[in-house]
């Protein structure tokens, strides 16, 4: 059984068509990244599953549960680390997250015995009573990730969940991710601006205008969609563009950029005499990107 | 039912968690204790001095302590009033800042009732205004009694809490339906400003409501918190009124009474005619019904998914 089937899901605006028959689904387990600048889509599709926006067309099931019939199932499987904070400012962490633990029906003593593990691993204990306001970026990313496990899901939702974190904080919250997916076989379904994030996923889906314009590992979509590069540091002279005339490349300042996608083992191997100092740099994320949406993440 | 006490408990600690919040939500109350300690007393005294003038020289056997503890009841009912619209108004903001923060996102996403939802913010801010008000009301009553006894039996007391309470449920009630309409934090942070500039006014806290004209005294007894307030200033006022009484011993038939009761509006008037603090009370309640039926029926529309 998949944790998350998506059959041509269609949400309207008034005369704005947001998501447009978009349709993919997610195995149990799986680490799932959902791609797309702002406006294309993502939030929406995230709120639509998460039985917080009403679907205009298509279906959906979570976990076998039909949405929109069995949502109150549905909720109590999920958990949502939302773009922004939505946790009490005013709140300490530790009735921050005891008040959400009541959402699910939860005592204390109940939602102690869930965080057992992740007060230690997200070093909580030492922010546990102070206000959600007087938090780092970093502590309180922690913090919104183990609201969102409070209630044990079978499918977090992550909408970008390290954006504006420092690096330590984005090691520890991808360390608790690892570990989720790893120990718990949890389904995670990511957002994300950090396209280096997603090459762990076992899918990516990428959206455009409300529409899936890619779909595949991301394995499969660097060969279909980026090209790699070889790094030639050498003079530029007319043998070197000889050598190199119908592939498509550029010179700056010391080296040709020379783009490829098949294989450049055998032109290394038959110019090894001249080729010596290179280095061959893998296509990205990034560049799956933009070829694409022609628009860089970055930019976005 | 668990899931409903959390939300309450989660809309409780957000007002009271906030200091500031408290004091500005009291705001008015606080206004209304500065300008009663600045000049309010010296007026309201000097009312009570022209309505005992016209009694003549029976005047002169009401004892000066309870002038004084007729003049500090109308401050504290004026103070108890003006937080019963308040505090209720202020706690209920949440529900905006929710809005705008998308924390109703995440609330909604969990396997909480939309009628759960909407219950806790009202109960939340209902227990407030009556934590608070009742907290006032308390604080008046401890005072009063430290300085020479407030007359009043504890029938009196448990009706004057009652009211309160009805006050604060009432105005909560309206309040929530107000809700609706802000979009942001912000617009709602600018009507409170004029709703704690209004209250004062409206509930008599600054001018007794009877030295209005008709149609102002009509418009400000639409007000719920007008009547409950003037129900509560009758309710701990009659330990007072009956020792005036009994100091004129009924020389003046009822005359002295008539008078302070058009000075101070102890009774609310709508177009002209005079209700009984009954009439006042079932007011209320009808406001109330109409009110949260109204608050149903909006909610229902606004906490549906989109």
């Amino acid at each position: 059984m998949n944790a998350i089937e998506v059959r041509e899901l269609i949400k309207d605006y008034k005369e704005h068509r947001a998501v447009d028959g978009i349709s993919f689904s997610v195995g149990e387990g799986e680490l799932f990244a959902f791609l797309g600048e702002n406006g294309a889509g993502k939030s929406t599709t995230i709120n639509i599953l998460c039985t917080i926006l009403q679907k205009t067309g298509g279906e959906v099931s979570l976990m076998g549960h039909r949405l929109g019939e069995e949502d109150d199932a549905i909720r109590s499987l999920i958990g949502i680390v939302f773009q922004n904070s939505v946790l009490d400012d005013k709140l300490t962490v530790k009735e921050n997250i005891y008040t959400r633990g009541a959402y699910y029906g939860l005592s204390k003593k109940q939602v102690d015995e869930r965080l057992k593990g992740f007060r230690e691993s997200f070093e909580l204990d030492e922010i546990w009573n102070r206000r959600y306001e007087n938090l780092s970026g970093g502590q309180r990313r922690r913090v919104d990730i183990t609201r969102a496990l409070i209630n044990d899901p079978r499918i977090l939702f992550l909408d970008e969940p390290t954006t504006g974190l420092d690096p330590k904080s984005r090691r520890i919250v991808w360390d608790h991710i690892d570990y989720l997916r790893r120990e718990k076989n949890m389904t995670i379904f990511l957002t994300t601006h950090y396209m280096e994030e997603t090459k762990d996923a076992d899918r990516v889906v990428i959206l455009d205008k409300g529409k899936v314009i890619a779909s595949g590992t991301p394995a499969e979509l660097k060969n279909a969609h980026a090209s790699s590069r070889l790094v030639w540091y050498t003079k530029q002279d007319g043998e070197n563009e000889e050598l190199l005339k119908g592939m498509e490349h550029s010179y700056d300042s010391d080296h040709y950029n020379v783009r490829f996608k098949d294989n450049i083992t055998e032109l290394l191997y038959r110019y090894r005499e001249r080729i010596t100092d290179y280095e061959v740099i893998k296509g990205s994320m990034d560049d799956v990107f933009l070829n694409l949406t022609g628009r860089e993440m970055a930019e976005l | 039912m668990k899931k409903f006490m959390g939300l309450t408990k989660r809309n409780l600690l957000i007002y009271f968690k906030d200091k500031p919040a408290i004091v500005f939500s009291l705001l008015t109350s606080l206004i209304v204790l500065v300008l009663y300690l600045l000049f309010l007393k010296g007026t309201f005294e000097a009312s009570l001095d022209s309505a005992l003038a016209e009694a003549g020289e029976l005047s002169s056997l009401i004892r000066s302590e309870d002038i004084s503890l007729f003049v500090n009841i109308i401050l504290l009912t004026g103070m108890m009033g003006s937080a019963m619209i308040t505090v209720p108004y202020s706690c209920l903001t949440t529900i905006v800042k929710d809005r705008e923060n998308r924390i109703d996102y995440d609330i909604s996403a969990t396997p909480v009732k939309r009628w759960q939802i909407i219950l806790s913010y009202y109960t939340a801010a209902a227990i407030s205004a009556c934590v608070m008000t009742g907290a006032l009301l308390t604080l008046g009553i401890i005072i009063l009694s430290v300085n020479g006894g407030l007359l009043l039996g504890a029938a009196e007391l448990l009706k004057a809490y009652g009211i309160v309470i009805l006050g604060s449920v009432s105005a909560t009630g309206i309040f929530m339906t107000i809700m609706i309409f802000f979009k942001t934090a912000q617009s709602a942070s600018a009507f409170f400003g004029m709703l704690s500039a209004a209250a004062g006014f409206v509930i008599g806290a600054f001018i007794p409501i009877s030295q209005f004209s008709e149609g102002v005294q009509t418009f400000c007894n639409l007000f719920p918190a007008t009547h409950v307030t003037v129900a509560v200033r009758n309710t701990l006022m009659s330990g007072v009124m009956e020792s005036f009484e009994a100091s004129i011993g009924g020389m003046d038939h009822g005359m002295l009474s008539k008078m302070l009761n058009e000075s101070f509006s102890f009774h609310a008037k709508m177009f002209g005619n005079e209700l009984q603090i009954g009439e006042s009370v079932f007011y209320v309640l009808i406001i109330s019904a109409v009110s949260c039926l109204i608050m149903i029926y909006a909610y229902s529309k606004t906490y549906r998914r989109k």
